[in-house]
């Protein structure tokens, strides 16, 4: 198990630290992202727009709740 | 936010209506030249020794209709049509529209001459020549300006998950294609690619995937969040999971290129990362399936009646199975057995015909009734259009299952002595009466889709419905 988990880190080349390092920064993106979404104090924040398509030919879309005005 | 709403006249539809016919009158020639290799696979004398018409030529031909024509055509249709809608504010440059409509026709008649002349440059789902490789950049850039410049100009604040996934899919495909296009030309029909040996195989599966993957699957989840709650008039399911489904696909999918390259020259690590991201897409996919399908909760009764209804939703179901079976192929254990396998073929068509097409027809037959304000000419002929494309899919998918596992089984059969107990002619033999019943299957979608076409050009030109003129009649 030991063995599967070493890594030889003097071995690495520049392409394999970019790599990593992309990974682990998209890692923490997505991790940030399930939090901000999931988070139960943003629910409405993303939940008004449940129904947008449905009225698109009305001007509901005037009350937005926390995202301002184009 | 004091402006005026358009008025649906101000937006600009022609061109949408335009991009919705070319994309049926693609998908009957797509499913045509499928359904013809697809025959000469069962009785390759149906080649007559014409190399235009051989299946070497015809089926880049087949790919690139289906994907590119249809596909891209309704991408460009209903991607026009929702961002006009959804930013409350018409395209930014009819010029530009217009630009891409003939570009892109352009660029099909482009690939309907050179395929069977048999100018390629061999790379899958990338065959087009180089010029033609550099219009597609052009117009497809024209796309995407027209397409952020009209998202720009919105008279609403917030952007709609479906323009997102547009927008995912539009700037991921220009990566893509520029990426793996580059080549040295040496003649205006040849060139060689910059890339070779392992690093060509990495490239083209990072394109090929990523196709699949933004263009033949967030875009048109763009469309799924768009259509399923407008023609079933209720809210999404959950926003949050459409916004957490984006994400998730946009950073994930790019990392799954790999898994088509087990067992290869590339390094081992490569591919198990690819099968890895892979099972972690699972959860993103499937949670927006259920966000779709979860959309009719409290009016499944619209299903009874609502044919248009079935094909964005049967759509969805098939997009729950094909995002589960892809990454259990990936395993290197489930890929020893289906890799090079007509098993493949079957996944990749379940995707096609069952989730890409099903949700393209319902996206187009609501458009058409919306765009030209008529009601559909005949409702029968839309259910069956729905009971025969479903039908022939089904037909399709599990005769290739069937054919493909078989093929695994017989490739690696040995007998006591490790010798191997089925010669690769015998193997081919086998597959026959399979390779029969994928092209009925193929024909009953093609017969489908000249149904759509007909019903369509019966809507259009205002043609009483079939009921309502028998009434008339008797009164």
């Amino acid at each position: 198990m030991s063995d599967f988990f070493s890594t030889d880190w003097s071995a690495m080349t520049t392409t394999d630290w970019t790599g990593l390092i992309i990974l682990l920064v998209i890692a923490g993106l997505m991790t940030a992202a399930y939090f901000t979404i999931l988070k139960p104090a943003n629910r409405n924040k993303f939940e008004q727009y449940r129904d947008f398509v449905n009225h698109e030919d009305d001007m509901e879309l005037d009350r937005e709740d926390k995202h301002g005005h184009a | 936010m004091s402006e005026r709403i358009p008025d649906e006249q101000e937006y600009n539809f022609t061109v949408v209506k335009w991009f919705s016919i070319a994309a049926v009158l693609y998908l009957i020639v797509g499913a045509l030249v499928g359904d013809f290799i697809a025959w000469e696979l069962a009785f390759p004398e149906l080649n007559l020794d014409n190399p235009y018409i051989s299946f070497g030529r015809l089926r880049p031909l087949h790919t690139n209709a289906v994907i590119f024509a249809f596909g891209g055509s309704t991408l460009m249709a209903t991607s026009y049509y929702i961002v006009q809608r959804t930013c409350h504010v018409s395209l930014w440059s009819n010029k530009l529209a217009w630009f891409t409509f003939w570009g892109w026709n352009a660029i099909i008649v482009g690939a309907v001459v050179s395929f069977p002349l048999g100018l390629t440059q061999g790379k899958e789902y990338a065959e087009l020549i180089w010029p033609i490789d550099v219009l597609i950049a052009v117009v497809w850039l024209t796309y995407m300006f027209n397409f952020v410049m009209t998202i720009v100009n919105r008279r609403v604040s917030h952007i709609y998950v479906a323009n997102w996934f547009f927008l995912s899919m539009m700037v991921m495909i220009t990566i893509l294609h520029v990426v793996n296009s580059l080549a040295v030309p040496v003649t205006l029909t040849h060139s060689y690619s910059i890339y070779s040996g392992v690093h060509d195989a990495m490239i083209q599966w990072w394109w090929g995937h990523n196709a699949v993957g933004f263009f033949l699957t967030a875009g048109f989840l763009g469309i799924m969040y768009y259509f399923v709650p407008k023609q079933a008039n209720r809210p999404v399911f959950s926003y949050r999971l459409s916004v957490l489904h984006f994400w998730a696909l946009s950073f994930g999918y790019v990392w799954l290129g790999a898994h088509h390259l087990q067992y290869t020259a590339l390094p081992d690590w490569t591919g198990s990362l690819g099968a890895a991201v892979s099972m972690a897409m699972i959860i993103p996919s499937w949670g927006g399936a259920i966000n779709g399908v979860m959309t009719l909760s409290g009016a499944w009764n619209k299903l009874r009646d609502d044919y248009v209804l079935r094909f964005l939703v049967v759509s969805l179901a098939f997009y729950a199975m094909s995002t589960f079976e892809g990454p259990v192929m990936s395993i290197k254990t489930v890929n020893a057995l289906s890799h090079y396998t007509d098993w493949t073929i079957g996944h990749v068509h379940s995707g096609a015909l069952g989730w890409v097409a099903m949700v393209s027809i319902g996206a187009i037959y609501h458009m058409v009734t919306k765009l030209w304000g008529k009601d559909i000419y005949s409702v029968s002929l839309v259910n069956t259009h729905f009971w025969i494309h479903t039908i022939g899919t089904i037909i399709y998918i599990c005769a290739m299952w069937v054919s493909g596992i078989m093929q695994g089984l017989m490739w690696r059969a040995t007998d006591d002595y490790g010798n191997l107990v089925y010669t690769f002619a015998e193997t081919v033999s086998a597959m026959h009466p399979y390779y029969v019943l994928r092209s009925v299957g193929g024909f009953l979608v093609l017969l489908g889709a000249i149904l759509m076409l007909y019903n369509i050009v019966k809507t259009i030109s205002g043609a009483r419905q079939p009921a309502t003129a028998a009434v008339a009649a008797k009164a």
